[in-house]
């Protein structure tokens, strides 16, 4: 296929849907990520979009408070943060997990993979001679490394220089203390600033855990113990990359990362407000993986703001339901765990968070008499409608005409007298994004849906025209389940509810959403049959809604980047 | 541990917070502490310094340096007595709503922090360590002459020699100190440990949210000398009318003091050194800043814009309150917090400002030219002015101000362009076009 073809595939939403991703767009992701310079587009709200290209260069980020002529934010100029530090040290999870960040503030992020560029030049089921990490390579292994490097730092340099690049993330093993040094110079020259950022591992149950969880697949160690594979695998990287030198270069910006988060080390030579906040960031990051389940709160009886009522008698039973449901979703997830791993695998524990309006409270209140820990955030509260609450979208139309004209043009910034935008709210979320990447347990977040969209989008960056369309149903739990590459979304089905009470929210503000183009995919149920006529709709399995990056993760079984 | 609970649940909100200051005198603790506790107020965070020396001085005014030997029984006593005594008020201050408290003192032994440690942490409370590491001795010295001399300490004596006893004093610490975690077997404490004023930091066991945000802060400080100049454009075409907000041209006698700028900036820096100067994305604040000498840097921040007034942007007070009389009245109540319908607030504009200040704390000396509302946000910051007063300080067109942040506070100098130009402060209740500030010595 050529490269015009897969771009135009990608393109069309119904491959968005990617229930029915087509085999071979899977296998050549990492073929077009280092060869096609323009990249995948968006196509669905459902896969993960921090590895995609914004098509419209003038679109603000969710939580971008201002924007420039030169689309680079605080001051700050083109930055590449380069990573340091072996296998298994969680190198690429934190490199996508601060490009989501950057990208959520409005700062122009994005990954460079060396794998990626390895894996596209020795091409599929190929492999790098045996020496092409080691200090006295054989001439052709350097030349093959030189190559690889090359390509990798030239569109770097293009991305920054010409596609108004702001930080460029360069995600390898970059193992000497000589090669960091000829990397930064090389940079400055491109008046580049770096960064350089090492995720230093001594804990010896961290990298157990981090080999694990990351080569559980690969055909090398199956039927193995999965201790003993653990340990094999960093054996394996000892002997391909028998030279690692932390970092210790005093005239170099560096910030180390100690045990997954637990110290930083930094070295600041001329760091600005960026490099400050990306640190600020990482203080809350760590390499744990852990599941966030969103859940909307229960109807109540009197659907107003202000008057924050309690749940009506469907609202009840909603709780419940979300509650069995739930934990009937985690224990078979576990016990599909044991049966694939052959392991014995104990339960996370999970966590809920609420926002401090009652009905979030008393949603959760079925899970809290079970014992679960239950936490009410006040950031987490629904977007102020001002003056629309409980009016109809005919009356606001009648009589805020100009404001709807506003409001349709940038449902994501305009605000209704006295009311929030959307723009408001990711704002006001930050603390709550980052408290997010510091929760260690699994996660369940029960809020209103206007929060929920917010939340939804960070975490599978979305883009500010979807984010006041995406609807969030009663009869599901969305489940996000973080991989090292990009994260997936999964539906949990809610049965035996009163379908009165599913969809259109009853007390969502009323602010009238342009229905936009028929992408038909924003809807994170497809096939969202009304089960009006149905006594009781059968229960759905879970449905795993993408995982594009399948193949990457696979692939980074014999990944030594 | 014990944690407020609101009747439907524990909150999580309720996290309060003890910093602890850890380093040997004149270290740059108390200019650390202070910034944090300024901060933190202007983010609506509740937060308070206990200082221990002040304790100390009711019950030894000027003590010499003996007094700080640690074989010194008499010296050690009371010395512990001030620091029992700072803690009690603090947890005192906690139970009443307190979220961030400082505890300024050395704290520079293993045994001492354990002890604070065990005390605060056992009334539910996390403590973060804040260690100011600095081996410099020239910038010691400075410090010491800077700040030491003119403490209460030595009130009345000869610089000269109260730098000396100084100095001995901190000796007498040298004895005992140990840095944190130095032995290893701190590692469990959360701690920020700042080495040769932030060459080198070590973040240690960061456990949520507010303690990363008091890090990241402290991290963007530095003590190197330097100025914050602040002006407001020229006097504009709508000021002349009276209208708020809108994108105007200078007026003839704003252009007059964009032409004089230079000079008077040129005079209140005091030589030919070169500023950065960052101004508004709007009309009259790239202009006013537009003969000022090429070797400036100069930036223009979309967050420097004047507070939006969203319906209300080119209207006059009298037309705002004719047409919006419920609006009107609700700002003069709370300023503060009022948001113009489809605009800001005060309270939005600090938000937004935060990476300036963020940045202003990292640069030297920088030059800002922007509008009312942003300047008194600026300025509340580094004067740490109280929310209510904030939005009604008078900042008169035509003005320089520079401040010059110190460890105990920030020196204000004010210079008139002696250009006349129409004064756009307006008091509670009026819709005059015109009004004189009333004079109550503010900016």
């Amino acid at each position: 296929m050529a490269e015009a073809d897969i771009q135009t595939t990608l393109c069309r939403p119904e491959i968005g849907d990617a229930l029915n991703v087509d085999e071979t767009d899977q296998n050549r992701t990492a073929e077009i990520a280092a060869n096609a310079p323009r990249y995948r587009r968006k196509s669905s709200t459902f896969i993960d979009g921090i590895h995609d290209v914004a098509e419209d260069q003038g679109d603000m980020a969710p939580a971008q408070l201002y924007s420039t002529m030169s689309g680079r934010l605080f001051h700050s100029g083109r930055i590449a943060i380069v990573m340091v530090g072996l296998p298994a040290r969680g190198k690429t999870h934190i490199c996508v997990s601060m490009a989501r960040y950057l990208a959520w503030l409005g700062v122009k992020t994005r990954i460079f993979h060396l794998g990626d560029y390895r894996r596209a030049t020795v091409g599929k089921g190929g492999q790098v001679p045996e020496d092409y990490f080691f200090p006295n390579a054989s001439p052709s292994s350097v030349i093959l490394r030189q190559k690889i490097l090359k390509k990798c730092r030239e569109d770097i340099y293009a991305w920054l220089n010409h596609e108004n690049g702001q930080v460029a993330i360069y995600d390898a093993v970059n193992p000497t203390a000589s090669s960091r040094r000829a990397l930064a110079k090389e940079f400055a020259k491109h008046d580049v600033q770096t960064l350089f950022l090492e995720s230093y591992v001594d804990d010896e149950s961290i990298l157990r855990e981090n080999a694990r969880n990351v080569k559980i697949n690969s055909p090398d160690f199956v039927g193995m113990d999965p201790d003993e594979a653990a340990k094999l695998y960093l054996k394996r990287i000892d002997m391909k990359i028998p030279v690692f030198e932390t970092m210790n270069e005093n005239e170099l910006n560096y910030v180390k990362m100690i045990n997954a988060g637990q110290a930083f080390f930094y070295n600041n030579v001329s760091f600005n407000y960026l490099s400050h906040r990306i640190v600020f960031y990482l203080t809350n990051l760590h390499i744990k993986s852990r599941t966030t389940f969103f859940a909307r709160a229960g109807p109540a009886d009197e659907d107003s703001y202000k008057a924050d009522g309690p749940l009506s008698e469907e609202g009840r039973v909603y709780a419940q339901k979300v509650a069995e449901t739930l934990i009937k979703h985690r224990e078979q997830e576990r016990q599909a765990h044991i049966k694939h791993a052959g392991e014995e695998v104990p339960l996370r524990p999970l966590t809920v968070w609420t926002s401090t309006r009652l009905r979030t409270i008393q949603t959760a209140e079925p899970l809290k008499d079970m014992g679960y820990k239950v936490r009410q955030r006040s950031q987490m509260s629904q977007i102020n409608p001002g003056v629309c609450e409980k009016m109809s979208e005919r009356m606001i139309r009648a009589l805020y005409p100009d404001e709807v004209e506003k409001h349709e043009l940038d449902p994501y910034h305009h605000r209704y007298p006295r009311a929030e935008s959307y723009h408001d709210l990711a704002v006001r979320l930050e603390p709550i994004i980052l408290e997010l990447e510091r929760e260690q347990n699994d996660l369940l977040i029960i809020a209103h849906e206007s929060v929920l969209r917010v939340l939804y989008a960070y975490l599978m960056h979305c883009s500010t025209m979807d984010i006041p369309k995406l609807k969030f149903p009663r009869d599901q739990i969305i489940e996000i389940i973080p991989a090292a590459y990009q994260n997936e979304a999964k539906q949990i089905h809610v049965t035996g509810l009163d379908p009165k009470c599913v969809p259109g929210s009853p007390e969502d503000i009323r602010i009238p959403v342009p229905s936009g183009p028929p992408s038909g995919n924003l809807s994170p149920i497809p096939g969202m049959a009304s089960p009006a006529e149905m006594e009781e709709p059968p229960a759905r399995p879970p449905v795993i809604v993408v995982n594009t990056a399948k193949e990457m993760v696979a692939d980074k079984v014999a990944d030594e980047d | 541990m014990p944690r407020k609970t609101n009747g439907v649940g524990v909150q999580a909100e309720d996290a309060q917070i003890c910093v602890v200051m850890v380093g040997l005198p004149a270290r740059g603790k108390s200019y650390i502490a202070q910034k944090a506790q300024r901060y933190l107020r202007w983010l609506s965070i509740p937060a308070r310094t206990f200082n221990v020396g002040n304790y100390r001085r009711t019950d030894a005014p000027q003590p010499t340096a003996d007094f700080f030997d640690m074989n010194n029984a008499e010296g050690e006593r009371k010395r512990r007595a001030a620091a029992e005594a700072a803690v009690a008020d603090m947890l005192q201050w906690f139970k009443s709503g307190g979220v961030v408290g400082i505890l300024d003192a050395t704290n520079s032994t293993k045994e001492r922090r354990q002890w604070v440690m065990d005390t605060i942490s056992k009334e539910g409370i996390e403590v973060i360590f804040v260690e100011s590491k600095c081996d410099d001795e020239a910038l010691i010295m400075g410090n010491i002459r800077d700040v030491k001399t003119t403490s209460p300490d030595y009130k009345g004596q000869d610089p000269e020699t109260a730098a000396l006893d100084f100095r001995n004093r901190i000796r007498n610490y040298e004895k005992i100190y140990k840095s944190i975690n130095e032995d290893g077997d701190e590692n469990d404490y959360t701690y920020l440990k700042v080495m040769d004023v932030g060459k080198q930091v070590i973040i240690n066991r960061i456990q949520d949210y507010l303690q990363s945000r008091i890090v990241y802060y402290l991290i963007n400080l530095h003590i190197r000398p330097r100025s914050v100049w602040l002006s407001r454009h020229g006097e504009s075409m709508l000021n002349l009318e009276g209208r708020i907000g809108g994108d105007a041209a200078l007026s003839y006698r704003g252009e007059e003091y964009a032409r004089k700028l230079p000079d008077l900036v040129r005079q209140s820096v005091g030589d030919d050194r070169p500023l950065t100067v960052w101004t508004s994305t709007l009309k009259r604040t790239i202009a006013t800043a537009r003969h000022l000498p090429k070797h400036y840097n100069q930036l223009q921040w979309k967050a420097l814009d004047e507070l939006d007034a969203g319906v209300c942007d080119g209207l006059t007070y009298q037309e705002i309150k004719d047409r919006y009389p419920d609006d009107f009245a609700a700002r003069d109540d709370d300023k503060y917090n009022y948001r113009y319908r489809g605009g800001e607030s005060y309270r939005d504009v600090v938000i937004r400002l935060e990476p300036i200040i963020m940045e202003l704390e990292r640069s030297e000396d920088i030059l800002i030219i922007s509008h009312q509302a942003v300047i008194r946000c600026i300025y509340a910051y580094f004067m740490q002015k109280d929310q209510e007063d904030s939005p009604w300080l008078p900042v008169p067109l035509h003005t320089l101000i520079k401040l010059t942040p110190r460890a105990y506070g920030t020196d204000e100098e004010k210079t008139s362009a002696n250009i006349k130009a129409v004064s756009t402060w307006r008091g509670k209740g009026s819709t005059a076009k015109h009004e004189d500030p009333v004079p109550e010595g503010g900016i």
